[in-house]
């Protein structure tokens, strides 16, 4: 008798623990594709991205009610009756070609109804065409190419500001440096490799100079280099035959790189390098350059030095550093943020129907408080209105942020010091 | 036309009537996309082939009259909305024209050398692009979207159109290549790829024939760069005049089988689906193991079976002859 209840009562819980599985299995799931390079030249950047959109997926399907963004006090969507939020990583490997037909492929295949992506511009450019004509909401988090939200895309978005607002950005710091500290500033260069990034971030300089003119800059150099370049020594000595006061620099980690170690052997002083966003913002650059890192600058959308006044910026980092090894830094947070304001919309329209989500996309201001601006708001060219960044200046080894002033963490250095005073 | 050649063509029919049912099979789009890249490839391996398989003069810089081609239909339809069609013509007329000029000073080298030239060639294509404001420089060209049909080569509510568009492109480049292969100029380009002296001693002019090797085989190449423009509808010159797609091509047609019209085909069937579901497979992983993989597979085949798939076939086809291969059957 004995043996029969405790048969009865081991098939039963069998039986439940089946059903409770099954459950489990039959949880929805919403899949959003996320396509970066994870292998070729830019992988290193590509992977932190990945770790990133990592910790956007644990906080949309764990409990965290210690972090203060969307979704985060929840587990899942709620208004998809809690469905779990997969994001499916393909590698473009830096290349356009496969870019598109990776987007195919999670489109066609997995089902995403959403992708987020690629980081490098060019191949933003086919991934969102192919969004496109899928009729499919594609959010770039930090590819910066003006031209991106110019081809006049529905279902395009982008989160970071693009070249021609960093442009503005950087002229405006300029004026601030020369009125506030009497920096005397005129004489500016733009520093660019040849690709997208490059070209595009050189022609917003072109565009701007003619705006800033009156307040007394003018455009003295323009300094193209390979994309595979592998000695800067012509390009540092011909921005130090051009005697600039500051420098715009459109370039990768290991261009930067090889500048900032030119700049010292040559002993270029500019007063002020100005960097887009790209390789300086890759915590790298002070590991690769030491103290030869301190009083560059460049638009960020976080630095750690924020931390401190920004927790829940905080609370993001203390999920990713363990798996990064380094703090999060401006591209990496941006596509942190594509992963969660997708997932935001996908929650906010109760459906997965692109329609829905694209009205959601369109309408909404998204609370993003781990920006220095707050939030997140797409205009009709899908440019996000609410530009994301600060300026930042490495000085002993951090990077500070110096303007704007209401989150200044430390005073900006206005002129470089002489390199051997350093 | 001999048993032998018959015998080919007959093979390459049943062949080519069994690719075109393939892409019917299935409505994945992934698998489309990798068939119209086995297609392409495939092709470029003919046209490579003539060059190099044929001549014996090892081209590594195939990706300049890719680019030349691409650029072609691109900037054809970008600039003046001309139909692709004849981006395609003006393309293939153009790297026909830069082959020629720049590989007839390079046909006195030999061996390496003439592979270093033809990279360096590659190179200067490459920068020029980069910088030439006219076409885009480094930022590309995005190809408008037009209304789908055969007139614009654009296709955009199925891929299928251009999976035959590329297997139409596949057809003509292996019947090229068959044609010259057993053609007297083919017979001719052998002589000089076994000894150039020897070649000349019986009357045979190699200059004028490489030459004309060298034009069919960038003329070829060019037109597949305009139907990969069509079906990308994106182009930048890091995309079509990188060494990455000299290299595949060179990889390919070796892996298949050097100087065979089957070697592209075996090459393209193994390397392209290869890479693209290894990358589909582990490349999310972001380790690279697709790579890895596609490497060890290049290094085994290297070590291994110098003469390709085409060469593993054979070997096979003569053991289990009695040792008697086609080839030489034919001969006798």
């Amino acid at each position: 008798m004995r043996r029969s209840v405790l048969a009865l009562v081991v098939s039963f819980t069998l039986v439940g623990l089946m059903f409770i599985g099954n459950v489990a299995l039959a949880q929805p799931v919403v899949k959003i594709g996320a396509i970066f390079p994870l292998t070729g030249a830019s992988a290193a950047t590509g992977v932190k991205l990945k770790y990133a959109v990592e910790v956007a997926e644990e906080i949309i399907n764990g409990l965290h009610p210690d972090i203060d963004v969307p979704l985060a006090r929840t587990s899942g969507l709620p208004k998809l009756s809690g469905a779990r939020v997969q994001f499916v990583f393909a590698d473009h490997q830096g290349n356009p070609e496969i870019a598109k037909s990776e987007a195919e492929r999670l489109i066609q295949n997995e089902k995403v109804v959403a992708l987020i992506g690629c980081y490098q511009s060019s191949a933003t450019k086919p991934a969102s065409a192919v969004a496109e004509r899928y009729g499919v909401p594609f959010i770039a988090g930090s590819s910066s190419s003006a031209a991106l939200t110019e081809r006049g895309l529905k279902w395009f978005m982008r989160i970071a500001p693009n070249d021609d607002m960093e442009t503005k950005f950087f002229f405006d710091y300029l004026k601030f440096l020369n009125q506030n500290y009497n920096a005397g500033i005129k004489r500016v260069g733009v520093v660019f490799i040849d690709n997208e990034y490059g070209v595009h971030a050189a022609e917003m300089v072109d565009k701007w100079i003619e705006t800033y003119k009156k307040d007394g800059f003018e455009l003295a150099a323009r300094i193209k280099y390979p994309t595979t370049v592998s000695n800067v020594d012509t390009e540092v000595q011909r921005v130090k035959a051009a005697r600039l006061d500051a420098i715009f620099h459109a370039s990768y980690i290991a261009d930067i790189t090889q500048f900032v170690k030119g700049y010292r052997a040559y002993d270029v002083t500019p007063k002020a390098v100005l960097n887009y966003c790209g390789g300086f913002q890759d915590p790298k650059f002070l590991e690769n350059l030491g103290r030869d890192a301190n009083y560059f600058s460049g638009s960020n959308a976080i630095a750690s030095s924020l931390f401190a006044k920004m927790e829940v910026a905080k609370r993001i980092n203390d999920l990713y550093k363990p798996k990064a090894g380094v703090d999060i830094d401006g591209p990496t947070i941006e596509d942190f943020s594509s992963a969660l304001v997708m997932a935001d919309a996908i929650n906010e329209a109760g459906s997965t129907d692109p329609a829905r989500v694209l009205e959601v996309l369109k309408t909404k201001t998204f609370y993003a408080p781990y920006f220095v601006s707050g939030k997140v708001k797409f205009d009709d060219k899908g440019q996000n209105e609410y530009s994301a960044s600060v300026m930042v200046q490495v000085l002993n080894g951090v990077y500070e942020a110096v303007w704007p002033v209401e989150f200044k963490t430390a005073e900006p250095v206005p002129a470089f010091p002489p390199w051997r005073s350093r | 036309m001999n048993q032998r050649s018959r015998h080919e063509w007959r093979s390459l029919a049943i062949v080519i009537g069994l690719l075109a049912v393939l892409p019917l099979l299935t409505k994945n789009v992934n698998v489309h996309h990798v068939i119209v890249m086995f297609f392409i490839y495939a092709s470029l391996g003919e046209a490579w082939n003539m060059i190099t398989g044929l001549a014996g003069q090892t081209s590594f810089g195939h990706a300049s009259f890719f680019g030349i081609g691409a650029y072609a239909a691109a900037v054809a339809f970008y600039r003046f909305g001309a139909s692709p069609w004849i981006g395609m013509v003006i393309g293939a007329l153009a790297a026909a024209a830069v082959g020629a000029i720049v590989s007839y000073p390079m046909f006195r080298l030999r061996g390496h050398y003439f592979a270093v030239a033809t990279l360096a060639v590659s190179e200067i294509v490459f920068q020029l692009f980069v910088s030439w404001r006219w076409v885009e420089g480094a930022t590309g060209i995005s190809v408008p979207v037009a209304r789908e049909g055969l007139w614009t080569l654009q296709f955009h509510s199925s891929k299928l159109p251009y999976c035959y568009l590329a297997l139409a492109g596949f057809v003509a480049a292996a019947a090229a290549f068959h044609w010259l292969a057993n053609s007297r100029i083919g017979f001719y380009l052998r002589a000089i790829k076994d000894s150039e002296e020897a070649a000349m001693a019986i009357g045979i002019n190699p200059a004028k024939y490489k030459l004309l090797a060298m034009v069919s085989s960038a003329s070829l190449t060019a037109i597949f760069g305009s139907i990969y423009t069509q079906y990308i509808l994106y182009i930048d010159p890091f995309m079509v005049f990188s060494m990455h797609v000299s290299i595949k091509i060179v990889l390919l047609t070796v892996l298949g089988g050097l100087g065979s019209v089957w070697g592209p085909v075996f090459g393209a069937a193994v390397l392209i689906p290869l890479s693209e579901y290894t990358r589909v497979l582990f490349g999310g992983t972001g380790r690279g193991i697709d790579l890895i993989l596609f490497g060890v597979l290049i290094v085994m085949v290297a070590c291994f079976q110098p003469q390709g798939i085409v060469g593993i076939l054979r070997s096979r086809g003569r053991s289990g002859k009695g040792g008697q291969t086609r080839d030489a059957k034919a001969a006798a």
